[in-house]
């Protein structure tokens, strides 16, 4: 314990850092300088006014995530510190390398045989394949005694039908009597009639 | 995966009680027990640790850099170094006093990567002490009582701009001593120096700040 009234006792005395024996001591020595009364007493002042001005604390600002963020960051330099256990050598490790170029020629091999049977698709039997059966058309006459007769050329692209017993068509027919002619509709016939006085029911 | 089990025996003091997970009251035996639980992997007992010192911790960084996002970030440094070296804290000193350790290592080494105190930094070495008044007192008198200022917030504005001009070393002495509360011994610990350092600092430190603030208490 040091009771020698030294310089470093003096500005222990002066923050109020001394407790029993050595304050004591120290109180006796300095304590009737009215210059080290005042001394301290400006040195209490001083403390209080930068306690006051300045807080000691400040939480900081999202202080649940400061909390939570050590916490995250704790745990993941843990589990990135878990021992990695090294991976001791194996003859069959050589063998890997073997073992892929062996799938690859199988692949390559496999590939080529598919490709082959794609030419031999000609060659497959299709007899039991459902064929398209050529039908003679039904032909229909509106008149008894006329007989039609169909023909069909696949070279020439062309098909005749002659119809026999049709009468010889005489040049004095007007073919625009038989064209289409609208016909007045009941619609169209109220067009321009002056619409009625509605009664009075 | 927890890592402060590494080592258990160097645990030195064991919980002897329970402890209150809720009451984050930073109470120096409490404090003991929780980190007598976190070296044996308690992650959440580690977690009221940190919320009782968060604020001490990130007000004594942002009062040394005076940057709050920068700020942030270190004090998440600092608890996350604080976990990792947990099973090297032999409660020979409080745990928030090993916590500022370890803030202050964390600054200083920020402060080392932005060379922050080679730009536009006060400069002690430019700062004669023909500036300081010869007669004035270590602490500055004040004229008018420092709640009636502090209404206004302009003088903490004052006085953080002036901390702001001292260097790294006279501030921190400042801010832990005069913010913070800690004893010369404590600050020796932090800072790793001699009590006489911190007692040299601290008188350098503050007739500084008297010289910077003294058109402030003139008035």
């Amino acid at each position: 314990m040091n009771t020698k009234c030294d310089e470093t006792m003096l500005a222990l005395w002066l923050e109020d850092e001394l407790q029993g024996e050595e304050f004591i001591t120290a109180e006796e020595f300095f304590g009737k300088n009215p210059e080290m009364i005042s001394a301290r007493e400006e040195t209490r002042r001083w403390r209080a006014m930068m306690s006051v001005a300045i807080p000691a604390s400040v939480e900081p600002p999202h202080s649940e995530f400061f909390n939570s963020r050590i916490t995250r960051t704790v745990r993941e330099s843990a589990s990135e510190a878990m021992p990695v256990t090294p991976r001791r050598f194996s003859w069959m490790t050589l063998l890997f390398p073997l073992a892929a170029c062996a799938g690859m020629a199988f692949t390559f091999i496999l590939g080529l045989k598919t490709s082959n049977n794609r030419l031999d698709l000609a060659e497959i039997d299709v007899s039991g394949a459902p064929k398209a059966i050529p039908v003679d058309p039904i032909l229909y006459t509106p008149d008894d005694g006329v007989k039609a007769v169909w023909f069909t050329s696949l070279d020439a692209s062309a098909t005749v039908i002659v119809l026999d017993g049709v009468n010889a068509i005489p040049d004095s027919m007007d073919f625009s009597a038989t064209a289409s002619k609208p016909l007045p509709r009941d619609i169209d016939a109220t067009a321009g009639i002056e619409p009625e006085e509605i009664s009075d029911l | 995966m927890n890592k402060p089990s590494d080592d258990p025996s160097k645990s030195l003091r064991k919980p002897v009680g329970p402890v209150d997970l809720d009451d984050v009251t930073a109470d120096p035996d409490d404090d003991l027990r929780l980190v007598a639980l976190a070296q044996q992997g308690d992650l959440g007992c580690y977690d009221v640790l940190v919320t009782r010192h968060r604020g001490k911790i990130f007000a004594m960084i942002r009062n040394m850099i005076h940057q709050e996002a920068d700020a942030w970030d270190l004090s998440q440094e600092v608890f996350i170094k604080a976990w990792n070296a947990l099973p090297r804290f032999e409660a020979r000193a409080r745990f928030s006093t090993w916590l500022y350790r370890i803030a202050h290592n964390v600054v200083y080494d920020w402060t080392r990567k932005r060379k922050i105190e080679s730009a536009g930094e006060f400069n002690d070495e430019i700062f004669e002490r023909e500036q300081i008044d010869s007669g004035s007192f270590t602490t500055p008198s004040g004229g008018e009582s420092p709640d009636e200022t502090m209404a206004s917030g302009e003088l903490r504005e004052k006085i953080e701009a002036a901390l702001g001009k001292l260097s790294a070393e006279h501030r921190e002495v400042v801010v832990l001593k005069d913010v913070q509360g800690l004893s010369y011994k404590e600050i020796a610990v932090v800072m790793g120096c001699s009590i006489g350092t911190v007692m040299s600092r601290l008188f350098y430190a503050r007739q500084k700040l008297q010289t910077m603030l003294k058109h402030e208490y003139e008035m």
